[in-house]
């Protein structure tokens, strides 16, 4: 079934990316503008953001001259978050490499990754369907969750250890960070799989006088539940076995619609973390950090959180304005504490759009797949889209001490390649897919 | 599982209320049960949003609505969060500080930086002598304090330490030049990250008569204040012992250890050297404060000048005797309400005291704002008539109170201000030290005018109190203060302390009919007494005038 070629779609899209693309602009003069402390600058310390905007908007063109029919927000919402967090490498770069030579660089890697993660971005989309990819996904389910579990394996035994947590693979030259991988791979297995045995949700299984999920579901909620516990034990990585975890109940229960397999998921999840914190004293510290970081050790374990609290506070309704903070005064501000930089600068306006900005995200990755013909896309839609909520809220819920703190990465924002390729890869997969027959 | 509408509307408004009441209700909420509230609140929210779905809806649409409902509400979560931390909370945490058991201490370095790369305004004394200066240029400031004698009345800048005291906390908008923001020129510094220049204060302070009053102390522990009765303008507030408000101002954190060092000896010092007595030391007034009792009495009409009191050495008050040690004359046993306080007969004043009767004393006190805020550039403590007004119902308590004991605590610039009050016609003024706020190349932004902060008594009864405490320099008690060429009032005044010490007080005035000012000396716990309080107090007030009278 060919449907008509809407030209409004990419148009409405390019109109909205000059929004971000603008903003790059407007960004970078400040950022030139503010230690210089005078109103002078050409057009050549700009290119970052001229390049900026020309990639977007070519991206756009490119999906129109493709006759390319998927959705024309997403790349939108997608380039103003990455332009945030771009801008705000490029002006925490200099303060960064006053405190470390170690972080020499660190601006012209974010962008490469930027132009790397379009470039994936833009390969989805357009190669996916002549490669038939979906095929691919859907046929190769235990590779993926082999590819999920060896990485998983990879990383506990050659994985570099960076203050306690092991996060990192070292491939020659190139770090990566398996958790962002395993987090796609994960949801790819798991769309794969709940969706074959969808039809089996009316059994149960009898023990005694118990009604026990039909196994195809207690299996897998116990070898996650397992997974994600490994994760925090082994790993020590609270952030991915939180994400990990809640991915698959989400999943679970947009499959299942029931509510109580995700109660008995969380009560075991949260029995588990409960067992660990008393037990292990990273965990303890976290939970100390995040009830009250001033009431032991606030110049050790506390201090990254009260500096993050400072920023925050600093920033009021209206922030201190762009570059005119002192963000640099957190320790790790680049990766897991971005969100505190832009609280700092562009204040309680700025978190709360950003905020705002990844809820549209989201909202706008569900839309594809309740209009999913497909229960596999269905699956794949949900299972990505949440994939960057539940990021998300854990990252931010952590640096605003709603919730204990694990070190995760705010998509899109925060500095990071292999965050970024993953998370574009996701983008590029949801645009795909909305490109796909849609129910009527 | 279905919930009425009904519950879920009042669920949604629930959650609504109680996230607004933990907002609004700011600091009170300790973050632990803030926490709590946010619980509840989202218990609540996905109750409200809990709403009831087509019964033909398949189950991942079904699934995927409330999915997205649970994410939502955690994001109002994170939102409320947001609120409370970057405007609610904003302030505390901002000013936050800790100090680790080591002695380090942990504040937010934005405040330090922010006030470190301000171009600080300077202070001056009325002519023109520097007290506080910025020096350095931009992103260097240093603060410095020329002049010892009054560095501390400006108080100590220590922006990486403890923060800031007296000017430098009190005007600090204006020297941080944070109340010019709204100006264009503060505007555009802030948009290009500009230093903030500050705004200077000329103040009222003379610092050669503040030299006078610190080497007439010759390290005694006590206080001076001059005030001009006629505008309020204070002109020296000497407090001694003090500290070097230089030793406190650190640029980097590497020289914090000096500072550090000195301010715990600051602390660890009995005498606490950093209580600027003037504003914040209380004290028992003794007989000084006959003159209100008198006042008060005047103003009632309870009794003129030459009344007529009972005071053969002794009276018996509610079965205890009270005895008399003033009278200089023991063959004598009737004075006058004038002879009364010009030679502090304390059985007079407990007569006085009597007459007037609790009710009436409290609010005649209250008048003169005894235990009342004193307005001023600098934090005054306030002082207090007695602990409870029931105090005061008791004859005893009443009688002591009246002749200036029982739980009476006044400050030194209060009693100056009552000094001044009675040789001002009853117009009590309203203490001032900063004249002028102006910016950096004179431009006068802001002008203290003149003003009466209350008026306790009428003309004619502060005229009386004044003829009383001129009696008191010229035939009563104080004559050791006669003979300076100039009209001369006064009052003396001893105060027991707890440690079983005695305080020694002058209150007084000069006067040529141009010019007007008032003193208040406190010594405390000093065996020269009296006299040496009387001896500065009037030196001072000969050296003021000369002053005044020379421009």
């Amino acid at each position: 079934m060919i449907r008509g070629y809407r030209p409004t779609l990419r148009a409405t899209e390019f109109g909205l990316l000059l929004a971000p693309s603008l903003l790059a602009i407007i960004g970078l003069v400040m950022i030139v503008l503010v230690p210089r402390r005078e109103v002078n600058w050409s057009w050549g310390e700009i290119w970052v953001s001229l390049a900026f905007a020309g990639l977007v908007l070519g991206m756009s063109i490119s999906f129109g001259i493709r006759a390319f029919r998927g959705d024309q927000i997403l790349l939108p919402l997608t380039a103003t978050l990455s332009v945030i967090g771009l801008l705000m490498i490029q002006r925490l770069h200099p303060d960064l490499v006053e405190q470390g030579a170690g972080y020499a660089g660190l601006a012209q890697r974010q962008l490469l990754f930027l132009g790397v993660g379009a470039g994936i971005l833009w390969m989805v989309v357009v190669f996916a369907g002549p490669l038939n990819v979906m095929q691919l996904l859907r046929d190769y389910k235990y590779t993926w969750l082999l590819i999920t579990l060896a990485l998983q394996m990879a990383t506990f035994f050659i994985g570099t250890e960076v203050g306690g947590a092991r996060l990192w693979i070292q491939v020659g030259p190139v770090q990566i960070q398996p958790s962002e991988i395993v987090k796609v791979t994960l949801v790819v297995f798991l769309a794969s799989y709940l969706d074959e045995k969808r039809d089996l949700i009316g059994t149960s299984w009898q023990l005694g006088r118990l009604s026990l999920p039909p196994i195809p579901y207690l299996l897998p909620m116990i070898a996650m539940w397992g997974v994600a516990l490994l994760t925090l034990v082994a790993l020590n990585d609270l952030g991915s076995a939180l994400l990990m975890f809640g991915i698959f109940l989400t999943m679970l229960y947009v499959v299942s619609g029931r509510l109580l397999y995700v109660v008995i998921g969380l009560i075991s999840f949260a029995t588990a973390c409960y067992v660990a914190w008393l037990t292990l004293s990273r965990i303890e510290i976290r939970v100390q950090n995040w009830l009250n970081p001033w009431s032991k050790d606030p110049y050790e374990s506390g201090y990254q959180q009260i500096q993050s609290d400072y920023a925050l506070s600093s920033g009021g309704l209206f922030g201190s304005g762009f570059g005119q903070g002192s963000p640099a005064l957190i320790p790790q501000v680049h990766s897991d504490f971005v969100f505190s930089a832009i609280g700092e600068e562009l204040g309680l306006l700025g978190t709360l759009a950003v905020l705002a900005l990844y809820l549209l995200l989201v909202m706008r990755g569900f839309m594809i797949a309740v209009r999913a013909r497909d229960g596999f896309v269905q699956l794949l839609a949900t299972g990505l889209s949440a994939t960057l909520a539940i990021q998300t809220i854990i990252i931010i819920g952590g640096v605003t001490r709603l919730i204990p703190l694990t070190g995760i990465t705010l998509p899109f924002i925060s500095f990071g390649g292999s965050s970024l390729l993953s998370n574009f890869a996701i983008i590029g997969l949801l645009l795909y897919l909305s490109n796909l027959p849609k129910r009527v | 599982m279905r919930v009425p509408k009904s519950l879920r509307n009042l669920s949604g408004l629930g959650a609504l209320a109680l996230i607004g009441f933990g907002l609004f209700s700011g600091d009170e909420v300790s973050d632990g049960r803030w926490l709590a509230i946010l619980g509840t609140a989202w218990i609540l929210l996905l109750t409200g949003m809990h709403m009831d779905m087509p019964v033909n809806l398949p189950t991942f649409n079904r699934g995927l609505i409330r999915t997205s409902l649970v994410i939502v509400s955690v994001f109002i979560l994170i939102s409320a969060q947001l609120v409370r931390i970057q405007v609610v909370q904003s302030d505390a945490t901002y000013n936050r500080t800790s100090q680790a058991p080591d002695g380090e201490v942990i504040s937010n370095p934005r405040a330090s930086n922010t006030n470190l790369n301000v171009s600080r305004g300077r202070i001056f004394d009325r002519e023109g002598v520097l007290i506080a200066d910025t020096v350095g240029d931009d992103g260097q400031f240093l603060r410095t304090y020329p002049d010892p004698a009054t560095a501390y009345v400006a108080g100590y800048f220590s922006p990486l330490l403890y923060g800031s005291a007296g000017l430098e906390l009190s005007w600090n908008d204006e020297l941080s030049g944070r109340s010019r923001q709204s100006s264009i020129d503060g505007w555009l510094n802030g948009l290009l990250g500009r230093a903030q220049e500050g705004l200077d204060l000329n103040l009222t302070l003379d610092a050669e008569l503040q030299k006078t009053g610190t080497d007439l102390l010759a390290g005694r522990t006590g206080s001076v204040v001059i005030m001009d009765a006629e505008t309020g303008a204070i002109l020296t507030l000497v407090s001694a012992p003090t500290y070097d408000p230089n030793q406190l101002f650190t640029a980097q954190s590497s020289d914090n250890d000096n500072a550090t060092d000195y301010w715990e000896q600051l602390v660890a010092n009995p005498d606490s050297p950093l209580l600027l007595r003037s504003t914040m030391g209380l004290y028992t007034p003794g007989s000084t404060f006959k003159t209100i009792t008198a006042a008060a009495a005047l103003e009632r009409n309870i009794a003129d000048p030459d009344s007529v009191y009972e005071d053969n050495g002794s009276i018996v008050i509610d079965g205890r005797e009270l005895v008399e040690n003033n009278r200089p004359d023991d063959n004598k046993d009737q004075w006058t309400l004038e002879e009364g306080v010009g030679w502090s007969l304390n059985v007079v004043l407990a007569q006085v005291g009597l007459q007037i009767g609790a009710d009436g004393f409290w609010e005649s006190a209250t008048f003169f704002g005894i235990g009342e805020d004193v307005p001023f550039d600098l934090q005054v403590a306030q002082g207090q008539i007695a602990g409870d007004r029931d105090f005061l119902d008791s004859q005893n308590a009443l009688a002591d109170t009246a002749f200036g004991q029982g739980e009476l605590l006044v400050s030194p610039i209060q009693m100056v201000m009552v000094a001044a009050c009675f040789n001002n016609g009853g117009q009590m003024m309203q203490p001032y030290l900063v004249e002028t706020v102006a910016s950096k190349d004179g431009e006068v932004v802001e002008t203290t005018s003149p003003e009466v902060w209350r008026t306790p008594v009428s003309e004619s009864t502060a005229n009386d109190v004044r003829e009383m405490m001129i009696f008191a320099v010229e035939e009563g008690s104080i004559q050791r203060a006669a003979g300076t060429g100039y009209e001369v009032g006064g009052k003396t005044g001893t105060a027991e302390t707890g440690d079983g010490g005695v305080n020694s007080w002058y209150i007084g005035f000069i006067g040529d009919g141009t010019s007007r000012y008032s003193v208040a000396v406190v010594l405390e716990d000093d065996s020269s007494g009296l006299g040496t309080a009387v001896d500065i107090g009037t030196q001072m007030l000969v050296e003021t005038i000369d002053n005044s009278l020379n421009n």
